[in-house]
């Protein structure tokens, strides 16, 4: 365990050090920061732009954090062969693994706590400090982007870097339009690709279950067994990312 | 008794659909405890592939490895053996001091230990002026001498140093030298590859010589000498060098 954290740990170092990130990072502050701009609207419309806005923007630059951050923390090892020194240490292949993990997932989170915490700023400075609601909206879209790191650090291990984005952005996409592809499937008259489309279906996970915002923006509430469940699925398709990176890592030679 | 040993090692990589690349072929080797053991050869010859096969980072296509009469991927074997690869590249965005505590926290050295260890080998590889320096800013020779310090962090019986000498000055050379054979004295066994002929003849004890993937010759540097009729090392390379290419032209049947 302690070996895992240390790699996880000297992958976030880097991530701090080498400011990369940081450009995403402060992207999403300005398009959050933006959000104020709409004030020729009333107060009420205002705030829901805000949020709408905000929700956005800490989701879509959190899945690029999430993918590049994940992306870059296994190949760059390969790449500068810094992998030699690693793996010739008592550690396993699977340590290494699940500490690329604890690191990609380090990233993302203090990622997502600084422009989250810029965000409740925002709402505490227009005086409507964020209701139990904001705060299940975050902690969705946190799990959405740990899934999402956690799926293009699964492809990392044995895919190339620009298969990996690609794939990852299909991914994130896909995922997004699940609810109109279940419409499409059902539309569909060709058995063979009505069944090569039900198992993509069923293969890509899901993100717009994460996605409630549209329902909170309006002043809709979510329930807690929902937040629950949406967790639970996004925990279990991480498993099997970190399964699946496990699988070839073990297998891959370096 | 042998402490590293290979039985019919070998390692083919497969370029394209058809395409066998031999990196390796049945390699025996047997290395004593508190021995220096050079590993030559020509550029491609075997001798990475063949300490990478040790070591775990490849895995053969057939054969077998042992350290400590343990397999290449065994923790507990790892945790006595130090490794400098060639060309070392490191995290360069993190000071020695700092590359050395990372490396000392996977060895689960603790804390008094790593830092009486990490101060004695910055001293050791004369970097304990760099401390501050990020290893992005450190030269070809800075940096194999860290990567040196980085390989007996965890003050290793077994030491596998792959073109240890590569980017150094004579002087770094020298001293790379005589830290080997102080770690020798220590009891240490040191399995190194070079293609540096006048290295390997002034520390080692026995040598192998590869070429193509294949062991062509093992032993003491005046046994072989005797066996191949040769007058000095850079003469028994180059001799079993040609006598291999030699057969090989007869049995594929092209001329020279």
């Amino acid at each position: 365990m302690k070996r895992m954290w240390l790699v996880g740990l000297n992958t976030f170092r880097e991530s701090i050090r080498k400011k990369t990130l940081y450009i995403i990072l402060i992207f999403a502050l300005i398009v959050i920061g933006a959000s104020k701009l709409f004030s020729f609207l009333t107060a009420e419309e205002e705030l829901k732009m805000i949020k709408d806005v905000s929700f956005s923007a800490i989701e879509f630059f959190g899945a690029l954090i999430a993918i590049f951050g994940a992306l870059y923390a296994v190949s760059a090892e390969i790449e500068r062969r810094t992998i030699y020194t690693l793996l010739t240490k008592p550690i396993r292949r699977s340590d290494f693994v699940i500490g690329k993990f604890f690191g990609v997932s380090m990233i993302i989170f203090v990622n997502f706590v600084l422009a989250a915490a810029f965000f409740i700023g925002l709402l505490i400075f227009k005086k409507s400090p964020p209701d139990i609601q904001v705060f299940k909206t975050l902690l969705l879209i946190f799990f959405e982007l740990i899934l999402i790191g956690s799926i293009t650090l699964a492809l990392s291990t044995f895919t190339s870097d620009a298969f990996n984005i690609i794939c990852s952005f299909f991914l994130y996409i896909v995922g997004h339009l699940t609810s109109y592809g279940k419409e499409l499937i059902e539309r569909m008259e060709n058995i063979v690709m009505k069944g090569l489309t039900d198992m993509l279906y069923t293969l890509v996970p899901n993100y717009e279950n994460f996605n409630i915002r549209d329902k909170i923006v309006v002043g809709l509430d979510v329930s807690w067994s929902y937040v629950g469940w949406t967790v639970l699925y996004g925990i279990l398709y991480m498993c099997i990312a970190l399964y699946i990176a496990l699988y070839f890592f073990e297998k891959r030679e370096v | 008794m042998a402490i590293i040993e290979t039985k019919e090692l070998t390692k083919h990589y497969i370029l394209g659909r058809k395409k066998i690349v031999v990196g390796l072929e049945k390699v025996n080797l047997e290395i004593n405890q508190g021995e220096i053991f050079g590993i030559l050869g020509p550029n491609g010859s075997g001798k990475t592939t063949c300490l990478k096969l040790l070591l775990g980072i490849l895995f053969p296509t057939s054969g077998e490895a042992y350290i400590m009469g343990r397999p290449p991927h065994d923790i507990e074997m790892k945790q006595h053996v130090g490794f400098l690869p060639e060309n070392p590249y490191y995290y360069d965005y993190l000071t020695g001091p700092e590359l050395l505590w990372f490396y000392a926290g996977l060895f689960g050295l603790d804390i008094d230990t790593a830092k009486k260890r990490i101060e004695y080998l910055l001293e050791l590889v004369e970097l304990h002026t760099a401390k501050r320096l990020h290893l992005r800013h450190y030269s070809k020779g800075m940096l194999e001498r860290i990567g040196l310090a980085a390989s007996l962090i965890n003050d290793p019986e077994i030491l596998i140093l792959d073109e240890p000498t590569t980017g150094l000055d004579p002087i770094g050379c020298r001293d790379t030298r005589n830290l080997l054979l102080k770690l020798k004295e220590q009891g240490k066994t040191i399995l190194l590859s070079s293609h540096f002929l006048s290295e390997v003849e002034r520390v080692c004890d026995r040598i192998a010589i590869f070429h193509r993937g294949y062991l062509l010759a093992t032993g003491t540097l005046d046994g072989l000498n005797k066996q191949y009729q040769a007058e000095n090392l850079e003469d028994l390379f180059v001799k079993t060098i040609c006598k291999f290419d030699n057969q090989q032209n007869v049995t594929t049947g092209e001329t020279t």
